[in-house]
């Protein structure tokens, strides 16, 4: 389903270059000269020791965070003047470390208000009546339960968003997210405080994902994780790359293993 | 109980309920704390004052203001939803962008208080103190506005904006717009994560609810025939705050609610309380007025510590076809 509406990319087009960033806080400097390619159609982990930056990397790519300085190039697109929600519309959509879902809209509306192209979602179109947006309303709701099948979650849709666990806020997310078409998906820590069982299933999800040509670039901490779901894997530490490559290369340079890869 | 009394209450109902559907869908619906919100009927009811006055060297000159345009229903009420949605927009451009929602909240209620004390004392603008008097009634031209069916008609006129006003914002809640407008309130960082534009939403329905705000200032001003600084200092926007808590924020049923319980129905017990002779006389002078504060914000307390969703609280969306769970 969500492949049909994805362009077809070659494996070794980037889907996104991200060019000497920089994110400094007063003195600090959060994202220092970091350079990196995400590669089409990959899942690619971004590792590093907490501080690392790469949370705020994340940020800045996303935009919800405004880079002090660098350039980001999306799919061929120069990215980096756009706010946060022209790149979410284009396709660059982020999740975030925190539970940050909209507690006091149900599970399915969580999903429903991501989906772009419904006429009843301007001011105009909501003032013209229910008439002239139930078709598009319909299709996403559609759209939205056949999401929510998958993930296990149709008993859930009429709940409140706030109520549910946080594995189950963590999918909400993922699925809302996936309501906007994106090519590239950034997950911010999307395992961390969820049980393991919920684990496993966002496991399986994110394979299925990038088995239908997502894109992936995914903060993790768990490096077991990272190791079985990443095809390359990005290593900060104190907001620069440090390394990259697969996870078992990484394993064997010394430096890297200093610094991160302990035990 | 007299005509009189019983149309009076119920334009004041009218132009409440008008008021608080349009701060409902700033505040309950999109999370916007207008604590300026006054202002915006202010301007209605200035607005439409000037619309509907002949210019000031009419009546001896007795009272000063710009203006003056002899315009008959219903451009004075049309003006003032205007000039309420024209002020939305540079009020909003300054304090909807930057600012952090608990700054904006403080940003407007300042701007409230400054307000109110330069139209006070800039006297040769719209009346100063004083404020603006004889503003004529809508219609009254034609009939004679000192007749019972004329209140009646009053009455009426009031009723249909409510109904116009209650259908818009029904639709703009009820819709996806609507939803985006609740992801905004709910968490705004990631409703900009799924691509919608805060700001923007923030700015359209600040002009949309300072446009109705307009409107109720517009029929307030039509039937009480006055303004003046004194009837839009910035408690009165607590009053409404508190209508919208006690109804339930997000409903707007419970906006009607609300208009009917706080401004409408505490405010007259509590006059009426202020009427009695024996109650009036307990303390110093000016107690049971200073109580009638007091009761508004032990309302609001009481109300955000028991039940903070209000008498109606917002409908969860169900939709149709949705799996019935066992519980």
């Amino acid at each position: 389903m969500l492949a049909a509406s994805q362009p077809l990319v070659t494996a070794d087009r980037p889907m996104l270059v991200a060019s000497d960033m920089h994110r400094h806080f007063e003195g600090l400097h959060a994202v220092d000269g970091v350079s990196i390619d995400v590669p089409a159609g990959k899942i690619t982990g971004l590792i590093g020791p907490n501080g690392a930056g790469k949370s705020t990397l994340l940020a800045v790519l996303a935009g919800t965070l405004p880079a002090t300085s660098g350039a980001i190039v999306f799919d061929g697109e120069d990215v980096t003047s756009w706010p946060a929600y022209r790149r979410a519309r284009h396709g660059l959509v982020r999740t975030f470390q925190l539970p940050s879902e909209f507690a006091r809209l149900t599970v399915l509306e969580n999903l429903l208000v991501a989906a772009p192209k419904n006429r009843g979602d301007s001011l105009v179109g909501a003032l013209r009546g229910r008439a002239y947006w139930i078709e598009d309303e319909r299709r996403l709701v559609q759209q939205a339960r056949a999401l929510l099948k998958r993930f296990g979650m149709s008993m859930k849709e009429s709940d409140y968003a706030g109520t549910m666990s946080g594995g189950q806020k963590r999918l909400i997310e993922i699925m809302r997210a996936l309501m906007l078409g994106p090519r590239l998906l950034l997950l911010d820590e999307p395992m961390s405080g969820v049980h393991p069982k919920i684990v496993l299933e966002i496991q399986h999800y994110l394979e299925d994902l990038r088995a239908e040509g997502l894109t992936i670039l995914m903060v993790e901490h768990e490096l077991h994780m990272v190791e079985r779901l990443c095809d390359t894997v990005v290593v900060m530490a104190q907001g620069k790359v440090i390394g990259s490559g697969t996870m078992s290369s990484l394993r064997r340079q010394r430096e890297i293993v200093d610094a991160y890869l302990v035990g | 109980m007299n005509t009189y009394y019983a149309v009076n209450l119920l334009v004041y109902a009218g132009v409440d309920i008008i008021a608080c559907l349009a701060l409902n869908l700033q505040f309950g619906v999109s999370g916007i704390v207008n604590f300026s919100f006054i202002v915006f009927q202010a301007v209605g009811a200035y607005a439409a004052a000037v619309l509907s006055m002949p210019p000031d060297t009419a009546n001896f000159g007795f009272q000063h203001y710009i203006g003056g345009y002899s315009l008959s229903f219903p451009i004075p009420w049309i003006g003032g939803a205007i000039a309420g949605g024209l002020l939305a927009i540079p009020v909003g451009f300054v304090v909807l962008r930057k600012l952090r929602s608990d700054y904006q909240a403080i940003a407007l209620l300042v701007l409230s208080v400054i307000a109110n004390a330069v139209i006070t004392n800039a006297d040769k603008f719209l009346g100063g103190a004083a404020g603006i008097a004889l503003v004529p009634q809508p219609l009254s031209e034609r009939v004679d506005s000192g007749t019972e069916p004329y209140q009646y008609l009053y009455v009426g006129i009031t009723a249909v904006c409510v109904v116009i006003v209650l259908a818009l914002v029904n639709r703009i809640v009820n819709s996806p717009y609507g939803r985006s407008l609740r992801a905004m309130r709910e968490r705004e960082l990631a409703a900009t994560a799924i691509g919608k534009n805060p700001v923007q939403l923030k700015m359209t329905i600040f002009i949309v609810g300072g446009a109705i705000a307009g409107l109720s200032g517009a029929i307030l001003v039509g039937y009480i025939q006055v303004v003046a600084p004194s009837i839009w200092l910035y408690p009165e926007t607590i009053i409404l705050f508190a209508a919208i808590i006690v109804g339930g924020r997000g409903n707007n049923v419970g906006a009607i609610l609300g208009a009917l319980l706080v401004p409408v129905g505490f405010e007259e017990i509590t006059r009426f309380l202020n009427n009695s002779p024996s109650i009036a006389n307990l303390g110093p002078p000016g107690l049971i007025p200073a109580l009638q504060w007091v009761a508004i914000g032990l309302l609001i307390i009481g109300f955000l510590w028991f039940r903070p969703e209000g008498v109606r609280p917002e409908a969860r969306r169900v939709f149709e076809g949705a799996p019935v769970r066992e519980d």
